[in-house]
């Protein structure tokens, strides 16, 4: 395996299916089922509007406009609800609470201590699994 | 026609990719031919591994790589 050199610019669509992809974690399950399935089929497993048309039975402007409406309902429900925001909030927060906890955790000679602070580092990251 | 797609994997809010090729008539969720690599967003910088000798061959046996992974590899310096 060789390890790339770092992506400079990351391309536009690369971080819009990313982006979309983190939308769908949150609020996926608010998309009707039939719309589920292309946009799936679009966002986790890289396939063409083409493809996906061929697959479906669709025109391939049907399917564009059914991930067009998917992509805004989704960017809709995040500007409502923040979720994914907040996430990223969270998640900065926890990596803060675990970084400290295991410096002093590091330090610390009383061993009751120290388990107990690596209790509260994998506490604070079961809370941003289960977010 | 063989493709080489990005597939998501993962646990939920953390978005990973493997580079995988695949059968264009493949199922979805069907085996893919080979995996050739992972890109990670969730790195800052974002990191993409790429098995450069494999994807090389596959692009002359005229593997055709999606839009977004074509862009990683031309990133790359591999097409």
């Amino acid at each position: 395996m060789v390890q790339s050199k770092k992506l400079e610019q990351k391309p536009d669509k690369l971080e819009e299916m990313v982006e979309l992809s983190l939308l769908y974690d949150f609020y996926g399950a608010l998309l009707k089922e039939q719309k589920r399935s292309i946009f799936e089929a679009y966002i986790l497993d890289n396939y063409g509007l083409s493809e996906i048309a061929k697959e479906k039975n669709m025109s391939r402007q049907a399917v564009y406009e059914v991930i067009r409406r998917c992509r805004k309902e989704l960017r809709e429900y995040e500007q409502r609800l923040q979720l994914v925001h907040k996430f990223h909030l969270m998640k900065e927060q926890v990596h803060e609470i675990q970084k400290r906890a295991d410096s002093i955790a590091k330090e610390e000679q009383d061993e009751r201590v120290s388990v107990a602070l690596k209790e509260i580092s994998s506490l604070a990251y079961e809370i941003l699994e289960e977010f | 026609m063989v493709k080489i797609r990005l597939k998501r994997m993962g646990q939920k809010k953390a978005p990973f990719y493997r580079i995988v090729v695949a059968d264009e008539r493949s199922p979805r969720d069907g085996k893919c031919i080979a995996e050739i690599g992972t890109y990670d967003p969730n790195q800052e910088p974002s990191a993409f591994k790429i098995d450069e000798e494999a994807a090389k061959d596959w692009l002359s046996k005229g593997a055709q790589p999606t839009d977004v992974v074509a862009k990683l590899m031309k990133n790359a310096g591999i097409m």
